[in-house]
């Protein structure tokens, strides 16, 4: 797996008190290295400006 | 009205229904022929995990007696269903939870119960705790994995275990098992169906839904579990349509999108089987009077990936609390979500949100000349189980597939059986419709199976 991803992960897991399964970070390389390869796929398009991811809206509704 | 010349639990629900109103069948005789197929068939299949036997029988008695009153309640009443694990039944609870406590039965749950389904048990699904419990097979070919994670729904309706199934759908989950299994299975609009008493994978692309052997089948499911839900926030008060009105022979004048550039996109990974059945599926559509209209869908391609990206981050949002279990004694595909949820950082959950958005839009401008869309709904038939490693499926979340951008945008889709490969294991067909509007792609695939036999098809089990 790519150092720096591996390192990032480390150091996310270890933030939250967390601790790999013995092998898994190998196991699962290739998974996560495609993943984070899809991540950048993700923000190389442009969806301008004005593209909401969802939007807040004040008023309040009965359940 | 006679039976008609097929076993017993091989009756389809509308079958089966129609004779238990007429007091021409009993509901215990049904669930005893169901029982005894599960008796002599899940040591083979391993699709049940908790088979509720007693409390199944206890309850078609009492159906049996409602109905002998002159109280029948409706279509699923006296039908034998069982429910995938992740939903939680009255004094079994998810397992897959592992140290949550469950909400007694889930509200699809109730829902049925009320409608007067007879509960059998818990089905299994993918990424099960527990380790020792074997994986179901296929009814076709048991060397062949059901598909997942609804793998026991899968399993149970094609082999005859039950009548009807819960399944729930993150990013194909219902869908997948329905396609390898040779079964139907509807993935309604996101809150169509309350998601309270489901065990969270994605808060936002959860999907519960029926799997059946007949289109008809999952239209009475549907009718039985849909509607809003005062206990899950995200659950729809969009009125309820009545999904038998859908149950009628007619396509003509339908405009059926096929987005030919997407299908071209996935099908160096699609096994020309596929293609090819499902071409043919549209072109019967078009010999029974509906119009084909090719159609583009500039970000589809872009869409599974949004799909997991919201998928492992809100997995990892939900599981935070349990994550250290997980990571401990956990199956292999929850190890992996915890740790690419905590690899996907705010700004990219929010770009994926905002693709959800652009990716509506395009859509919604699609459907403006289109009543719903046709394509394919696998990647291949289904592989054999010593094939398949353990994160395998998530290799399917993160390059473009024909599921996952129907979780997406929360679009209502139908699995419908097209055709068999070469070595006979089931191809499926899949209707996308509009917002709620499950009605269409249930006309669609009614008319589909009313003229064609693959529905009829029993796996050699």
């Amino acid at each position: 797996m790519d150092k720096l991803i591996e390192q990032s992960l480390h150091a996310l897991l270890a933030r939250e008190g967390l601790q790999p399964k013995e092998g898994d970070l190998e196991e699962f390389a290739k998974i996560i290295e495609l993943y984070m390869g899809n991540l950048k796929t993700l923000h190389s398009i442009d969806l301008g400006a004005e593209e909401v991811a969802g939007v807040f809206r004040p008023e309040w509704t009965a359940k | 009205m006679a039976i008609p010349e097929k076993p017993l639990y091989y009756l389809s629900i509308h079958e089966a229904h129609e004779l238990i109103q007429k007091r021409s069948l009993s509901p215990v005789e049904l669930t005893r022929a169901v029982l005894d197929r599960i008796a002599a068939v899940d040591g083979k299949l391993h699709a049940y995990i908790n088979l509720m036997a007693d409390n199944a029988l206890a309850e078609a008695r009492t159906a049996e007696g409602e109905i002998l009153r002159g109280n029948w309640r409706g279509p699923m009443h006296g039908i034998p269903v069982a429910v995938k694990d992740q939903l939680d039944v009255d004094g079994a609870p998810a397992r897959i939870r592992q140290h949550t406590k469950g909400v007694g039965d889930a509200t699809a749950v109730r829902k049925l119960r009320e409608a007067g389904a007879i509960m059998m048990g818990k089905l299994h699904m993918s990424s099960l705790p527990d380790a020792e419990l074997p994986v179901p097979r296929n009814p076709w070919n048991t060397e062949h994995i059901t598909g997942g994670s609804s793998t026991g729904s899968g399993a149970a309706v094609s082999g005859g275990l039950c009548l009807g199934s819960l399944g729930e759908d993150t990013a194909g989950s219902i869908r997948n098992p329905s396609a390898f299994c040779g079964i139907v299975g509807l993935k309604a609009t996101y809150g169509r169906v309350s998601r309270h008493g489901l065990a969270p994978l994605s808060w936002s692309l959860d999907h519960c839904g029926p799997m059946a052997r007949a289109v008809e089948d999952v239209a009475h499911m549907l009718q039985a579990i849909a509607g809003h839900d005062s206990k899950d926030p995200t659950s729809s008060a969009a009125p309820v349509a009545e999904y038998a009105s859908a149950l009628r022979e007619d396509v003509k004048g339908m405009i059926i999108g096929v987005p030919r550039d997407y299908i071209n996109e996935c099908a160096p990974r699609t096994e020309p089987v596929v293609l090819k059945l499902v071409d043919k599926a549209i072109e019967k559509l078009k010999s029974l009077g509906a119009r084909i209209e090719e159609v583009k869908v500039p970000t589809l391609h872009l869409a599974t990936i949004a799909n997991a990206v919201i998928y492992y981050n809100e997995f990892w949002a939900a599981h935070k609390s349990d994550a250290a279990l997980i990571l401990k004694n956990g199956a292999a595909q929850r190890r992996a979500r915890i740790y690419l949820g905590l690899l996907t950082g705010s700004a990219d959950y929010i770009q994926a949100q905002r693709m959800r958005s652009r990716c509506r839009e395009e859509l919604a401008e699609v459907f403006r000349r289109v009543d719903c869309l046709a394509l394919p709904n696998q990647a291949g038939p289904a592989p054999l189980v010593k094939d398949v490693g353990p994160i395998d499926t998530l290799f399917k979340h993160v390059v473009p597939e024909y599921h996952g951008p129907f979780n997406l945008t929360g679009l209502p889709t139908l699995s419908v059986p097209c055709g068999f490969s070469d070595s006979n294991l089931p191809i499926a067909l899949q209707l996308v419709g509009k917002p709620f509007d499950e009605l269409t792609v249930l006309r669609a695939g009614y008319t589909y199976q009313q003229n064609t036999a693959w529905h009829d098809q029993r796996p050699p089990i």
